[in-house]
This record gives C-alpha cells, sequence and structure tokens, in this order.
C-alpha cells in the first residue's frame, strides 16, 4: 500500500510561509498532479515528500508510515528533477545502476535490474555513454530509467517535460501515461502546464499562494472550479469573468440583465455584487438579444477563432467560435451564455463558487486539443 | 590598409608581450653566461658561451637542495592539509544549515584580506612558548592562515557551481549525506581541487614574511629564505648562481604553467574576481 | 486530534533536519578549531600586546596602557609610514590597471600565438617574488645591470642611476616591480570578463557609427565596470599590505622612504625590538585596512544577493 498522506502541514521559510495547513489524500496507484503557478508552493510539497525539504509542522505519510524522521533514501520513493540531475561522470549505466547499489544489489542482479529498465526506456545502445554525449529527450528517459530500476512505491515528478521541445513533451507524455498504466505505482507530478496536469493526472491539485485551492478530477476542475483562482487558471483562454450583481432571477452587468436559474445555485446566493464566470465555448455571437459587446480582436488559429469583444463597462471578455465565422473589428454584437454553463462566484479577490455542486455538472464537453 | 592593421596589432602586442617576459629572459640568459662575461660593458645581449656550470654549483657546493627539499615538505603538507579541511569546510558552508554559517561565511573572507604582520608577532610569540620554532611545523601552522581562508573562499566558488539536484538525487536514490558527497559532489569538484591544490601550493612555495621570522636555522630553510640568505652572504654578490637558483626555484611553477594552466585560470574565475 | 496537537511542538526542529545541521558543524569544526588557533587568538593577541611593552629577545614587559597608541598618534613614524603606503599603493595600483586593461584588451584579440603570449604575460604573477626581486636587483644594478646598460645605449640617459638606493628612484624601482609582478591580476580578470561581453553588443555599436575608440568606451568600459571595481578593492587591499616585494628589493630605504606600514610594524618589532609598539601599529593599520575590507565584503555580498 502506498497512498501518500499530507496532514496539516505547514511550511515556513523564515517569516516567509510556502504552504500553509496542507490536507492531501493520495490513493495507492494515483496519478495525481500538483499543478499552480511558481511559488505557489508545489514544489516544496514534493521536496517534503522526497525528505529534502522539512515541514515546519504536521505529518507526511507514506502508506501508514510517518515519513518525517526518515532520509530520503528509506522512503521508498523515486524522482526525477527538472534539470533531470544525471551524475555526469558516470555512464547511462551507472546512472541507472546507482539506486541499486546504494541498496547494496550487486553484481549479475544489479545488470539484470538495469537492463530491463533500459529495454523499457529503449536505452540500451546508450549504456556506455556520459550523459554528456545524449540529447536532452534521451536525458529525460535516463532519468526516468534511473527512477524506476527499483520498482519504488511512489514516483516523485519534478516539471520533468519543461526542459524539452514541444513535440517530444506531446511524446512523452504519452509514455508517461503508458509508464503509468504498466507500473500501477503512485505518482505525484509537478507541473505548471495545465495541459500535462490535464491529459495525465487522474486528479488535479491546483495550489496557489501555499494552499491547495481544489483537489479534483481533471473534469471537475474544469466544469466546478472551486473559486475564481481556479476558474482563471484553468483553460486557455481561462474562463471570463464578469463583474455585476445579482437582482432576482438576473444578473445585471452594467445595466443589462442576464437571466439565471437561482435553483442552480446554493440557497444562500443572495441579491447584490457577484462575479459571473462563463468559459469562452459557452458564448454564442448573435445580434439581437443579448449582451451588448463590441469585437476588438479575432484570432484565427485554424481549427477555431478567439474572439475578444468588449462589454459596456469596458472590461474584455474571450470568446471561441469555428474557424470559418467572420467577424468584423468594431463590429457590434449580442452576447447569449448557455444558462447551463454559468457559474456564480462570491464577489471577492479569490471567492467561492456558488453553484449547487449537486446539479449534474455542466453539458460542455471537456476540450481535449 | 587591411592587411597591415592585424600585422600592426601583432608586432605591438608582442613587443609589449617580451619587453614584460624581458626580466624572465634576462634570469635564464645570466644564469648560463660564464662569471667573467657577466660583468662586462656594455653587456652581451645574448652569451657568448653557455655553461651550465652554476647550476652545477648549485647544487654541489650550495645548501640548494636542502632548501629545496624544505620548501617541497612545506608546501605539500601545507596544501593537502588546507584542501582537505577546506573541501569538508566548504562542503558545510554551502549545503548545509545551521545558525552563524552566514557569519563563519563572512569571517572567511574577512581573513583572507587580512594582513600577515598583524598575525605575525603573536604568531611568534606561540611558537616560541610551544617550542615550536625553527621547525617546518611551525611554518605549515604559519602558512594555513593565509591559505586556509584562500583555499576555503575558492572551494566555495567552485562548490557553488555545483548544481544542488545532483546531491538531492542522490539522496532519493539512497546515498547519505557523506556518501552524496563521495559519490557525486566530490567527483565534481575534483577539477576545483585541483585548481585549489595549485594555488595553494604556489602561494605556499613562495611565501617569505613567515619563514623570516619563525626560522633562522639552515636545516629548516625553505627556498625563499634560503636563497636569500646566499645573497646577503656572499661577499661578492654572484648573480649568475643566484640567478640559476630563481631558475630552478621556478620549476614547480614552470611545470604548472606548461601542463595544468586552464586549472589557474579556471581558479582565477572563482576567486571572487568574477564581475 | 489534540493529542497529536500537543506532542508536535510549533517550532521544534525535525530530527532530520536536526542530524543534517549536526553534521554540517561537524564538517566546519575542524576549520573553526584551526582558525580559532590560528587566526582568531593572534588577532586578539595583537589587540591585547598592543597595550604593553615588550622587549622582543627577551619577552618581558609590562603594562602601558595606550602609550603605545599615543606615540602611534603623536610620533612621525606612522604617519610618514601611512604617506609612504599610500604612495605605493595608488602609484602601483594605477600602473597595474593601466597595464592589465591594456594588455587584456591586445590578447583578447586574435593575436598569433596567443595562448604562448598569455602564459608569458601571467608568469611574473605566479612567481615566488624572491625571485623577482633577484631579477630585478640584478637588472637595476648600478654599474652592471642590463636596465642602466640598455638605457645608456639607447641613448636616454648619459650617466647609469642609482635605482634603489636614493629617492625618489627608489620608490619609483618599487612602483615598477611591483606593477610588473601583479598587473597579471588584472589581466586575467579582464580577459574574462571580455570574453563575456556579447559580440551583438558591438556590432549594434558598428551599425550606430561607433568607431573603435568610441565602442571602447560606450560597449567595454561599462561593461568592465563591476570587474574592475571588484579588482581595484582586492589589489588595493593586497598592495596595501604587502611586505614581502618592498622588504626585499628596498628594506624600506632609503633611510624610512619606502617603509610601509608592514615594514613598519616588523621593523619596530624584530629590529627595535619593540614588540608592543609594533603590535600598536599592526591595530592601526587593520583599522585603515577595515575601510577597504568593509567595502570589498560588501560589494561581494551585493553581487550574490
Amino acid at each position: 500500500m502506498a497512498n501518500v498522506t499530507f496532514r496539516n502541514v505547514h511550511k515556513a521559510f523564515g517569516t516567509y510561509v510556502a504552504l500553509e495547513n496542507l490536507d492531501l489524500d493520495i490513493r495507492d496507484g494515483e496519478f495525481v498532479a500538483l499543478l499552480g503557478p511558481s511559488g505557489c508552493g508545489k514544489s516544496t510539497t514534493l521536496r517534503m515528500l522526497a525528505g529534502l525539504d522539512f515541514p515546519t509542522r504536521g505529518e507526511i505519510l507514506i502508506g501508514d508510515r510517518v515519513v518525517n524522521d526518515l532520509a530520503p533514501g528509506k522512503r521508498d520513493i523515486a524522482m526525477v528533477f527538472q534539470s533531470y540531475a544525471l551524475y555526469p561522470h558516470m555512464t547511462v549505466g551507472e546512472n541507472i545502476g546507482y539506486p541499486l547499489k546504494k541498496r547494496g544489489i550487486k553484481g549479475r542482479a544489479r545488470e539484470e535490474a538495469v537492463q530491463k529498465a533500459a529495454a523499457l526506456l529503449q536505452l540500451e545502445p546508450l549504456l556506455d555513454r556520459k550523459p554528456k554525449q545524449l540529447s536532452g529527450g534521451q536525458q529525460q528517459r535516463v532519468a526516468l530509467g534511473r527512477a524506476l530500476v527499483r520498482e519504488p512505491q511512489v514516483f516523485l515528478l519534478d516539471e520533468p517535460l519543461s526542459n524539452l521541445d514541444a513535440k517530444l513533451r506531446s511524446y512523452m507524455r504519452a509514455e508517461l501515461i503508458e509508464l503509468h498504466r504498466r507500473l500501477g505505482k503512485t505518482m505525484v507530478y509537478v507541473t505548471h502546464d495545465q495541459l500535462e496536469a490535464m491529459t495525465m493526472a487522474s486528479r488535479i491539485a491546483v495550489m496557489h499562494a501555499g494552499l491547495v485551492q481544489q483537489f479534483d478530477t481533471p473534469d471537475a476542475i474544469y466544469n466546478r472550479p472551486a473559486n475564481r483562482f481556479v476558474a482563471g487558471f484553468i483553460g486557455t483562454p481561462p474562463m471570463n469573468q464578469i463583474e455585476g450583481a445579482v437582482d432576482g432571477g438576473d444578473f445585471v452587468v452594467a445595466g443589462h440583465r442576464i437571466p439565471i436559474d437561482r435553483t442552480a445555485f446554493v440557497d444562500s446566493l443572495r441579491d447584490g455584487p457577484a462575479v459571473l464566470g462563463v468559459r469562452p465555448e459557452a458564448i454564442t455571437i448573435a445580434t439581437g438579444e443579448g449582451l451588448p459587446a463590441t469585437v476588438r480582436l479575432a484570432e484565427n488559429t485554424g481549427h477555431e477563432t478567439i474572439v475578444t469583444l468588449e462589454l459596456p463597462d469596458h472590461s474584455r471578455i474571450a470568446a471561441r467560435v469555428e474557424a470559418a465565422r467572420r467577424l468584423d473589428v468594431g463590429h457590434n454584437v449580442a452576447l447569449r451564455f448557455d444558462p447551463a454553463a454559468i457559474h456564480l462566484f462570491e464577489a471577492t479577490e479569490n471567492g467561492a463558487r456558488l453553484n449547487r455542486d449537486e446539479t449534474p455538472a455542466s453539458v460542455i464537453p471537456m476540450r481535449s486539443k | 590598409m587591411k592587411l597591415l592593421r592585424p600585422v600592426l596589432l601583432n608586432v605591438i602586442t608582442w613587443a609589449l608581450v617580451l619587453l614584460i617576459s624581458f626580466p624572465l629572459i634576462w634570469m635564464i640568459v645570466t644564469s648560463i653566461k660564464p662569471q667573467t662575461e657577466l660583468f662586462r660593458i656594455p653587456p652581451t645581449w645574448l652569451p657568448e658561451t653557455v655553461t651550465f656550470e652554476h647550476y652545477w654549483r648549485l647544487l654541489s657546493e650550495t645548501s640548494f637542495l636542502l632548501y629545496f627539499r624544505n620548501s617541497v615538505v612545506l608546501a605539500t603538507t601545507t596544501t593537502l592539509f588546507v584542501v582537505a579541511l577546506g573541501t569538508l569546510g566548504a562542503y558545510s558552508l554551502v549545503r548545509f544549515t545551521y545558525r552563524g554559517r552566514e557569519t563563519l561565511a563572512m569571517l572567511v573572507l574577512f581573513t583572507y584580506l587580512l594582513p600577515s604582520v598583524v598575525l605575525i608577532i603573536p604568531l611568534y610569540l606561540m611558537m616560541v612558548s610551544l617550542g615550536l620554532s625553527n621547525t617546518l611545523f611551525s611554518l605549515i601552522l604559519a602558512h594555513t592562515t593565509f591559505a586556509l581562508p584562500y583555499a576555503l573562499w575558492l572551494l566555495r566558488s567552485f562548490m557553488e557551481g555545483i548544481p544542488e539536484d545532483l546531491e538531492n538525487a542522490a539522496l532519493v536514490d539512497g546515498a547519505s549525506r557523506m556518501g552524496a558527497f563521495r559519490d557525486v559532489i566530490f567527483p565534481q569538484l575534483l577539477p576545483g581541487i585541483i585548481s585549489t591544490a595549485l594555488f595553494t601550493f604556489i602561494l605556499s612555495w613562495n611565501e617569505y614574511l613567515y619563514a623570516l621570522v619563525l626560522v633562522n636555522s639552515e636545516a629548516v630553510a625553505p627556498l625563499t629564505t634560503g636563497v636569500m640568505s646566499m645573497l646577503i652572504s656572499a661577499f661578492n654578490i654572484e648573480w649568475s648562481l643566484l640567478m640559476a637558483a630563481s631558475v630552478m626555484m621556478s620549476i614547480p611553477l614552470i611545470v604548472v604553467f606548461a601542463f595544468l594552466q586552464s586549472y589557474l585560470t579556471s581558479g582565477f574565475g572563482a576567486g571572487g574576481v568574477k564581475g | 486530534m489534540t493529542a497529536i496537537a500537543t506532542n508536535i511542538p510549533k517550532s521544534a526542529t525535525p530530527p532530520l533536519e536536526r542530524a543534517y545541521a549536526r553534521l554540517g558543524v561537524l564538517l566546519i569544526a575542524p576549520t573553526i578549531l584551526v582558525f580559532s588557533l590560528v587566526i582568531v587568538y593572534p588577532l586578539l593577541a595583537a589587540i591585547y600586546l598592543s597595550v604593553f611593552s615588550i622587549y622582543t629577545p627577551t619577552l618581558q614587559g609590562g603594562f602601558v596602557g595606550a602609550d603605545n597608541y599615543i606615540e602611534l598618534l603623536t610620533g612621525k613614524a606612522f604617519w610618514n609610514s601611512l604617506k609612504v603606503t599610500l604612495i605605493w599603493t595608488v602609484g602601483t595600483l594605477t600602473l597595474q590597471i593601466v597595464a592589465g586593461v591594456g594588455l587584456a584588451l591586445l590578447l583578447h584579440q586574435n593575436i598569433w600565438f596567443r595562448s604562448l603570449a598569455r602564459s608569458l604575460v601571467l608568469f611574473p604573477y605566479f612567481l615566488s617574488t624572491v625571485v623577482a626581486v633577484l631579477v630585478w636587483k640584478w637588472l637595476f644594478n648600478d654599474l652592471y645591470g642590463a636596465l642602466n646598460q640598455g638605457l645608456m645605449q639607447l641613448g636616454i640617459i648619459d650617466m647609469p642611476l642609482d635605482w634603489l638606493g636614493s629617492m625618489p628612484n627608489a620608490m619609483i624601482g618599487v612602483i615598477l616591480v611591483g606593477a610588473w609582478k601583479f598587473f597579471p591580476f588584472v589581466v586575467i580578470a579582464v580577459l574574462a570578463r571580455l570574453q563575456t561581453i556579447p559580440e551583438n553588443l558591438y556590432e549594434a555599436a558598428r551599425i550606430d557609427g561607433a568607431g573603435p575608440i568610441a565602442r571602447f568606451f560606450d560597449v567595454t568600459l561599462p561593461q568592465l565596470r563591476s570587474v574592475l571595481t571588484v579588482i581595484i578593492l582586492l589589489r588595493a587591499i593586497w598592495d596595501f599590505k604587502e611586505f614581502d616585494l618592498l622588504y626585499l628589493l628596498t628594506g624600506g630605504g632609503p633611510v624610512t622612504s619606502t617603509q610601509t606600514l608592514s615594514l613598519l610594524v616588523y621593523q619596530e618589532a624584530f629590529g627595535l625590538n619593540q614588540m608592543g609598539q609594533a603590535a600598536a601599529y599592526s591595530v592601526g593599520m587593520m583599522l585603515v585596512m577595515l575601510v577597504f575590507m568593509v567595502l570589498y565584503i560588501r560589494q561581494t555580498k551585493e553581487k550574490n544577493a
């Protein structure tokens, strides 16, 4: 059993608080991504799990063992570093064999294990090379090989793909998913790239300012963002957030009324200031009835067009339309929102979502690229 | 015009280079001139007769070999002692956190700049009271005062150049801190250690003041004070002999320059002069 | 829950972290021990000795309070040496910087046998001061020295000069030898920096119509500024405390006209056998140097921040 638990973990560097009251339950065999902008605490979380940093208080468990006081090498984990951290003076074979050597595995047993890991990652012809003689992608695979040669309980991956070019990155994403499926081991994956998190993880912990904002499946993160930060972080472009006020059965923005279904929201929803969230793909651009807006920019990416629209209060939102659609800049249009895809948030800086969560997830299919 | 400029540049540069090297060339030229040719006016810019008699006399009739041996023992021991301490100390200063670490690093830098004459009086008293005066050991201890801060400072820079994740990877792979040091950090630090060792050796080899104050017996005198005493003791200064001694004294340096120069330049970068 | 909360004190250091810190202290411990023995203790002892009057050969003497410092402040010796030290430092340092930057610029160009030229230029720096002094004493020799003979052959002088025995020649002599011995330090440091100046800065300047001289002042010099600050501070400190070169070349003479502070301390302690007074001079000298040291340490800290 190798579930990973953070129990009320707190981390401060001097007076700077890096993590506050972190509670995470990662199940055995799960692929969890820690996602967030730089400085959000995701790397600190991973480094504490690895034993390279120490929590100020709280407990970290791997399986049912509290590992706080265990040296990194005794935690039965393996880690892939962003820089790969391959030992420059050792050959590929020695690099992969190093964790075994440190565990006293010798001779044929070690050789076979190295061979097996090398075969899994197609590294056999490179075993005698030094890391310097390898391409970035090959180095990346050696780092993976060194991690999996020992068959640890938990894999920790710290932005492992960020140094690869776009093409190799998408190839390695597929490789990692396949690897996880085959090994069935718990994986904790730190990234700032939402695409990696959304495509690979079974659950994502979105982190910001030392706090876990939401810990849920990619689908839930996308369709039921817990608060304004998650809404504004996930999706390209992210969910639009329109400031206004709830007034009876309507959401009022700059004097225009957008009808909402009050039963879809929590009972505590009161009239007054709120933020309406709507994804770009849930906006229909038409003429006549609707929220008036002016087209400011239309970016055609080939398979779709992202339209930037200016609302009467001069705030801007983005809408996604099919590529063939022609929209002239400066043109006045009317916007309609899919009523089932309307989110409401508290009007505070990182306001919580006010939708009733037992309502079925919105019907918008998760976007894939 | 296009062709002339590089030629001019070369001529000027090489003229300056030769001017700068002239004292050294003159040292070699003098050392192979016979005594009679030395005091000719005007001097012969190139020797008319080449002789190695001064070198032979230096080795057979003076204590030069004894001084040389003393210097080798002194510089080698100082280097080994200081580099061993410095390597562990630099590892501690760069890769560990404990109270007072920053203050300690600043203290190292401060002592690196400290003038020797401030320490020489108490050190002299200390060696006398410990009964260590006139021993090579007292010189080794004294050389530590400038060599250790220097080596620590240099090694600290080299250590900072080793990515922290390398050590972290070794820890995760099952190594202890010292295991990671042995398996990963030490091999990476080795060029820096060699560079530091060369600098320390040269510093110790060339040191004069401590030897002047702490040692006045010929048996333990290193080259610096030993060769200078040959200048002072001789009634008639034998310049050829002294120049031969100077050449011989510079041999370790010439060896370093011929084979290990890249280590010297890399040490320079680490020694706190990268802008 | 409450049991857990009370079991984990708020700011307890985790055992693993504590073990690491212990190991770190253990690794630095030998260094601290040696440091205390050969640097910290002598440094404090020097300050302690400075309020005593001690006769060097017998090491006997008594407490004299501030007498040594009063002598330092009111006597002529310290101030004369400070003046000499400043003249020597400023003179040799200026030459070192000018020659060092100039040669670095030349050696940065694509000249024939560049690495050989570089080695030849660097060599004096690594040479023992004893060797340098012997060679220069021979060059300076009034009757047979190559310098006088060469200058006479070239017709620059018609009588041999007394280089080290009279003023101001002696000061010029030591400044010259000092510059020759130490300017390679500037060359190496500046060369290293020159190699990191991006070529496109020069291209941009050329496109903007800058000639070679304008390129030096507008591109090269600003890029060298930070490294030059460090070099000047470091070399100023080292030149200020230089002992071997001056002691061996002139012994501080004629009389005391090249007697820098380092030489004064040595002379007082081992020539005049006044150890307490010498200790007071050395403390005074250190206080003067502290200004440079603080500047240098601040510069280093800034760079690291």
